[in-house]
């Protein structure tokens, strides 16, 4: 269960400050893929690098099971397993050993780390390049080597920021598979993406991001009640209010 | 304190598996000081010897207005050579060291007991006439001396009535220190590979991994940047002192097999291991600053940008001893380099190093280290740390 209340952030440029984030606020509940849209620089990967407390917000709150992540940030990393937009994995390390690194730095004894990167392996198809050194992975081997990474010490909340950027066809769809698993399994899963067919496609519930700002929040088929328009991607567009920016 | 260790073992497998790289920070310089050390020392003493040893060559001019002066030069091993018509710029092309000119006024000055005049023309700035030089003078006062003896006795004067005051020399320099002198670059050596011997993990386990853009994923775990950091260090700093052991035994086993006086410096294994004890705390002090400067600079080549500074660094207390030389004092075992300098010197030189100097020393350096070390963790907790570009 996690929970965003206005949240604000604005960084330092050369050109002046930009409010990269104005007031964003949602509700992601255990049990649900949120699915969280937006176009490219809508402020998605600032939101949730306040989420996972790589950033502090200049205003707002945020809640992890209840927990104030101003106040015990540990702890709710503890309780996050998150695949970052920044997802490098050591080259000269296998990929068991980039998940062992992991699962060591969250405290786990090397049993539990060993069944866990069995389970995961398999849920994620990576048998039979577990054991290889990471250099010279295709990008859907080292999202997978990320993905197990950040899923090591089994957390109740999932944060995957755009995972599937330049996956093929059938290593995406491997994907949607395991997330649905997650959700299954009564996690509180987050995704975002600026692909609407592919939040379509997963999420329970979808809060459309642009300028900064959360545009609508709502099922897909809310989402198409509300615009009135059948087509997905119109949806995102009006949603989103990129007719402007098209021209 | 586990994930400390859990980091550094992490960036010590990867630094290991790098295997050239790894190869070249561990053992290029345990390869290349004996060579350095022993080449440039060998060379040192083979010249200093030939010097003195041998039949000295000088261009003399006027060789006809003083035959018994030359005569005395032949026997003292000086052969004279007709000089060269313009002997100042003979010297200032380095053709000769020294060049002695005899007036023409020295045979008549010479018959009538006055002082004779003889003229020294050589170049005080170039270390390599000092040998010629001062063997030309010795044997010149040698020659004017005996010649007033003369002179006094023929004339019923005691020859020692000539001579107020008498000075007798005595050398105290232990055979150690004498070779310590043609060692004096010995310590910019050590304390240069000590300083940037973990620089390269350093800079790569910060700049590197952030450029790599895994350190975001890293810092997204409950593990403590203060602790991410220190683990780093630790890794640099094992990886340091590992090259520095290496290059301790290379060091030692080079002098050991050294030709000639240079296997008297002293290598002994209790005097390596205060080496290295002297050493510790600049592998901490540039791993540490290593750190700090990587964890503020936007990439990997910014922070290479640094390492040309830091290399110099570690020059210049050696060569504001070369040039001003400091009588010991207990400030400078405070000095970081300059203390490093002063320790490794007094080791080598076999002198004893106070239980307060050792005390100022270790104190000192530690403390920076820590100094250091604390100002890199402040860095590691700014936000823009994370985000990689």
């Amino acid at each position: 269960m996690i929970l965003l209340e206005n949240l604000h952030k604005t960084f330092k440029a050369k050109g002046g400050p930009v409010h990269a984030v104005k007031g964003v606020g949602f509700e992601a509940r255990d049990g649900e893929i949120t699915g969280l849209l937006g176009p490219n620089g809508a402020g998605k990967t600032t939101t949730l690098r306040m989420l996972y407390t790589l950033m502090s917000p200049d205003q707002g709150r945020i809640e992890v099971d209840g927990i104030d992540v101003a106040r015990d940030p540990p702890a709710v990393r503890r309780r996050l397993g998150v695949l970052p937009d920044a997802r490098g994995i050591y080259k000269r390390l296998t990929a068991r050993e980039n998940v062992e690194y992991f699962g060591r730095l969250h405290g786990l004894d090397d049993a539990t780390i060993a069944a866990r990167i069995d389970r995961l392996a398999e849920a994620l198809n990576m048998r039979d390049f577990l054991d290889r050194r990471t250099e010279g992975f295709s990008q859907g081997q080292r999202t997978k080597t990320a993905i197990a990474r950040a899923l090591v010490h089994d957390p109740k909340n999932v944060i995957l920021d755009e995972p599937t950027n330049g996956l093929d066809v059938m290593t995406t769809r491997g994907l949607r598979g395991f997330l649905r698993d997650l959700r299954s399994q009564g996690r509180c899963v987050i995704f975002s993406s600026h692909i609407m067919q592919e939040v379509a496609a997963l999420c329970d519930r979808i809060v459309v991001i642009a300028y900064g700002e959360v545009r609508a929040v709502g099922t897909p088929d809310e989402l198409r009640e509300q615009t009135g328009l059948a087509d997905l991607e119109d949806v995102f567009v009006r949603l989103a209010d990129l007719e402007g920016a098209e021209a | 304190m586990k994930t400390v260790w859990i980091v550094a073992r992490k960036e010590l497998v990867d630094m290991f598996r790098d295997r050239r790289t790894m190869l070249i920070s561990l053992l290029m310089g345990p390869l290349l000081v004996p060579v350095m050390l022993l080449g440039i020392g060998s060379m040192v003493e083979s010249r200093m010897r030939t010097q003195m040893e041998s039949t000295l060559e000088l261009p003399v001019i006027g060789t006809e207005h003083a035959p018994n002066l030359v005569a005395f030069l032949e026997e003292r091993n000086i052969r004279t050579v007709p000089g060269p018509d313009d002997p100042d710029a003979t010297v200032r092309q380095q053709e000769a060291d020294v060049i002695l000119r005899i007036s023409p006024e020295f045979g008549d000055q010479w018959r009538e007991s006055r002082p004779a005049r003889v003229e020294l023309i050589h170049d005080s700035s170039r270390q390599d006439s000092q040998i010629p030089v001062s063997r030309l003078m010795t044997v010149l006062a040698e020659y004017s001396g005996s010649v007033g003896m003369l002179r006094g006795i023929s004339r019923g004067v005691s020859p020692e009535a000539g001579f107020a005051v008498q000075v007798a020399r005595r050398d105290v320099a232990t055979p150690e220190s004498r070779r310590a002198m043609a060692l004096a670059f010995l310590p910019y050596l050590l304390v240069f590979f000590s300083f940037l011997g973990g620089a390269h993990l350093a800079m790569d386990a910060t700049a590197g991994e952030r450029e790599r853009q895994s350190l975001e994923p890293l810092l997204a775990t409950p593990a403590r940047r203060a602790a991410i950091m220190s683990g780093k260090i630790l890794g640099a700093c094992l990886f340091g002192a590992m090259s520095l052991v290496l290059m301790l035994v290379a060091f030692k086993l080079s002098f050991q097999f050294a030709p000639g006086s240079l296997r008297m410096i002293n290598v002994s294994t209790p005097v390596m291991a205060m080496l290295l004890v002297v050493l510790l705390p600049m592998v901490l002090i540039g791993t540490s600053l290593l750190t700090l400067i990587s964890a503020s600079v936007k990439s990997m080549k910014e922070a290479q940008g640094y390492m040309t500074v830091l290399m110099l660094v570690p020059m210049v207390p050696t060569m504001v001893l070369m040039l001003n030389p400091v009588k010991d004092a207990l400030w400078q075992f405070a000095v970081p380099f300059l203390a490093q300098s002063q320790m490794i010197m007094k080791l080598v030189r076999g002198e004893v190093v106070s239980p307060l100097e050792w005390t100022v020393y270790m104190g000192a350096g530690l403390g920076a280290g820590l100094l250091l070390w604390f100002l890199a963790s402040r860095m590691y907790l700014r936000e823009k740390l994370a985000v990689s570009a």
